[in-house]
């Protein structure tokens, strides 16, 4: 066999099993890995109604036959559960090297399930599977767990996941870290991690990655890591890793400023990639196989917070507990809130959404001292920000209303649809720092339609939008038209998305980075084709290949749609459709916008052969799919959907 | 080869979203059959630009302008 390992490790911690399974060769083609096998195992073994904490749900951790190569940029893992955010599909994806050495190892996925007395960790030693006591790492943060973990196996050169406190407390938004700082940030699943009593996977991995074709195969990868060497987007994430999007969002008027009132702010350069580089960079890092070498260490040098260490920021990671909660004058807050957020294992986008939500809700009157403890909650108040981040993660206070998620905490709260409206978020999950009044109408159309929720600039990501106008020709190549490559046109962007979607799914299941697709131009997606097929033996057509991702797609809408949400469902905040996009800085590109959702969902249905209706994939597009068993199981719901019942519910998450 | 007039061409080119119309107008006209309407569904303009080009639908020149000036030039080359 090459690629794939060939069998996923199964752990039962209420039983104490661990199996392993076989993958066939009709399995491995059917959905490939990464994101197509998680997809697949929740689908068919978490039922849409069961609690996400209930210990009979699955986590799953997913890596694809490239992992463990020397294909460029193939460190990442899928980790998909059922999220305790939305209550509906999730996943997210991380870099680092722990994919590799699962893959060495001798695995394509791990599944965890069931649910351990005590704190427990696995340890994945080739074969040789062990479940451990945790108790004496229980509510550590994640670097310090790593540390004692490695002491403990006496190897410090094993790679390991891990949960923080969040995920022991059951923030709904706690995440997942692998190598300490490499984060699957969205959707929740540290909290479903943690309520199995799980702290860790540590992986120690001795084997290697057969290549069908290992000639072809690596002159392909010289090809593309030589093509690399001058690609823009490259350059400019290596030199400034993320950070190098701040002025360019802040510019055309992204940049999310107080809750995405505002799409920038005249001082963003404090926190840009330049000021960064100059200031708390410490030094790169590179994820495994990694041309581009984004990643980051920051060592702040200066003011209250002069001494921290951590691995990052990123541009998402920053940016929801800086502009987005007031806080630009001093961009040490920034990174320490950043850094504090790491440390405690929780989704900086959610935090520092759910955090500025709250924050408009005290603007506008909704919530007073009252309900906050005391707490003013100022827009830019570092101080309040600094402790709101530890008690969302201990669950203190009105902390722990927050922890809930935006969405969740507007009910606690009792503040009604106005709550709900000041949320920014879509079927219960916290957009990111993105306004697609400024990024872009294809990421807005996104925003409404990605398969786990709300969802971010990941789930589609139309680089033909976002870099498109720096690769001319790239637009038309793909799509006929070089017009999509503005952002705030509504041209060409159904089809943009439909295309983006498959394609950005594929690569979740070959588990490549998103920086490693065409976002530049270094690596297309026949590329990816090519390398796939080399390194398997396969012979895939690109249109086969494309399909997985279809499928993929499909198959995820279409455990949403057992939760009854569907069309009406498929939206964004309503402050992106009613509210222009005022001016705040006065080069900004975007003043006056507003995001015309409703011109491109019924051409994208049309794209997704999706009923108009409901919203649902039709039968038809199924059974192409070789999806005829979900074809089956959306049969009867179809009509419940229309129901006058299901249609007067106000469903933000489920 | 004339697969559509050069009214339906032009009404091609000042659409703001055209494959998938452009896709059901080359299956209905019998240029392209089901299998393929959904092959450059998934994979796009170019490899239905290459389609055309190899089965002598659009000669190799109307394709370099087609790959150079997108689709409101494929149109009116297949209006010829």
């Amino acid at each position: 066999m090459y690629g794939w390992a060939g069998q996923r490790l199964r752990v039962d911690l209420s039983k104490g099993d661990i199996i392993k399974e076989p993958l066939s060769y009709e399995y491995r083609k059917k959905w490939i890995g990464g994101r197509g096998f998680n997809s697949d195992v929740i689908y068919n073994e978490v039922p849409p109604e069961m609690s996400p904490f209930d210990p009979r749900t699955r986590v799953c951790f997913g890596m694809g036959p490239l992992n463990g190569t020397a294909a460029p940029s193939t460190g990442r893992v899928t980790v998909s559960c059922k999220s305790p955010l939305t209550g509906g599909f999730g996943d997210s994806n991380m870099g680092g090297h722990w994919g590799a050495e699962v893959k060495y190892a001798g695995y394509d996925q791990i599944v965890v399930q069931g649910k351990a007395k005590k704190p427990v960790y696995i340890w994945v030693d080739d074969d040789k599977v062990e479940i451990r006591d945790a108790s004496h790492i229980w509510g550590k943060f994640p670097r310090d767990a790593d540390t004692i973990i490695k002491e403990e196996l006496k190897d410090e050169d094993i790679h390991i996941v891990l949960i923080g406190p969040a995920g022991e407390n059951l923030v709904r938004f706690a995440c997942t870290f692998n190598d300490v700082y490499r984060a699957a940030g969205r959707t929740g699943h540290g909290a479903v991690i943690g309520s199995k009593n799980l702290k860790a996977i540590a992986v120690r991995g001795s084997g290697g990655v057969k290549i069908a074709n290992p000639k072809e195969f690596f002159e392909i990868c010289n090809r593309l890591r030589q093509k690399f060497k001058n690609d823009p987007m490259k350059l400019a994430l290596n030199e400034y890793g993320s950070l190098c999007l701040i002025n360019y969002a802040n510019r055309d008027g992204w940049l999310p400023w107080k809750n995405l009132q505002w799409g920038g702010t005249p001082l963003a350069n404090n926190m840009s990639g330049e000021t960064h580089s100059k200031t708390v960079l410490k030094h790169r890092e590179g994820c495994y196989a990694c041309p581009i070498c984004c990643g980051r260490f920051t060592e702040i040098k200066e003011g209250r917070w002069a001494g921290e260490y951590f691995g990052g920021p990123e541009y998402e990671h920053s940016v929801p507990t800086g502009p987005r909660v007031g806080i630009i004058e001093d961009a040490n807050d920034i990174w320490h809130n950043a850094r504090l957020t790491n440390d405690l294992g929780m989704d900086g986008i959610e935090t520092g959404a759910v955090i500025s939500t709250a924050m408009e809700w005290y603007q506008r009157g909704l919530i007073t001292a009252k309900d906050t403890g005391g707490l003013d909650l100022e827009w830019g108040n570092e101080d309040v920000v600094d402790q709101l981040i530890q008690d969302i993660a201990y669950r203190r206070g009105f902390g722990d209303i927050l922890a809930e998620g935006a969405s969740r905490a507007s009910d606690k709260l009792g503040l009604g649809d106005k709550g709900q409206y000041y949320t920014i978020a879509t079927r219960g999950m916290a957009l990111p720092g993105d306004d697609p009044r400024g990024l872009g109408f294809g990421y807005g159309l996104s925003f409404a339609m990605g398969t786990r929720g709300g969802c971010d600039h990941l789930r589609s990501l139309c680089c033909l939008e976002l870099s498109g106008a720096l690769y001319p020709g790239l637009n038309t190549k793909y799509l006929g038209d070089e017009r999509p490559a503005k952002p705030t046109t509504t041209v060409g962007k159904p089809y943009m998305v439909y295309y983006e979607e498959n394609q950005k799914a594929v690569v979740d299941c070959l588990n490549v980075c998103c920086f490693t697709t065409h976002w530049s131009y270094a690596v297309l997606t026949q590329d990816q084709l090519d390398y796939f097929n080399t390194c398997t033996g396969l012979d895939f057509t690109l249109e086969e290949f494309l399909e997985v991702g279809e499928r993929v797609y499909n198959l995820e809408r279409a455990y949403w749609a057992r939760l009854m949400s569907g069309a009406r469902e498929d939206t964004v905040p309503e402050r992106f459709t009613k509210e222009p996009m005022p001016q705040h800085v006065d080069y900004q590109t975007n003043v006056g916008a507003t995001l015309p959702i409703g011109e491109m969902l019924p051409k994208y249905y049309k794209y997704r052969d999706y009923e108009l209706s409901t919203g649902f994939p039709s039968e038809r597009k199924l059974k192409q799919l070789g999806l005829d068993y979900v074809a089956e199981d959306l049969k009867p719901l179809r009509k419940k959907y229309m129901s006058e019942a299901e249609k007067k519910k106000r469903k933000y998450y489920y | 080869m004339t697969v559509m007039t050069k009214q339906q061409a032009k009404k091609f080119a000042g659409m703001d979203d055209f494959f998938l119309d452009l896709l059901n107008l080359l299956k209905d006209k019998g240029v392209i059959n089901n299998k393929e309407h959904r092959v450059f569904l998934l994979t796009g303009f170019e490899k239905l630009v290459e389609h055309l080009e190899k089965n002598k639908v659009i000669s190799s020149k109307d394709a370099k302008n087609a790959m150079k000036n997108g689709f409101t030039s494929l149109v009116y080359s297949l209006a010829k």
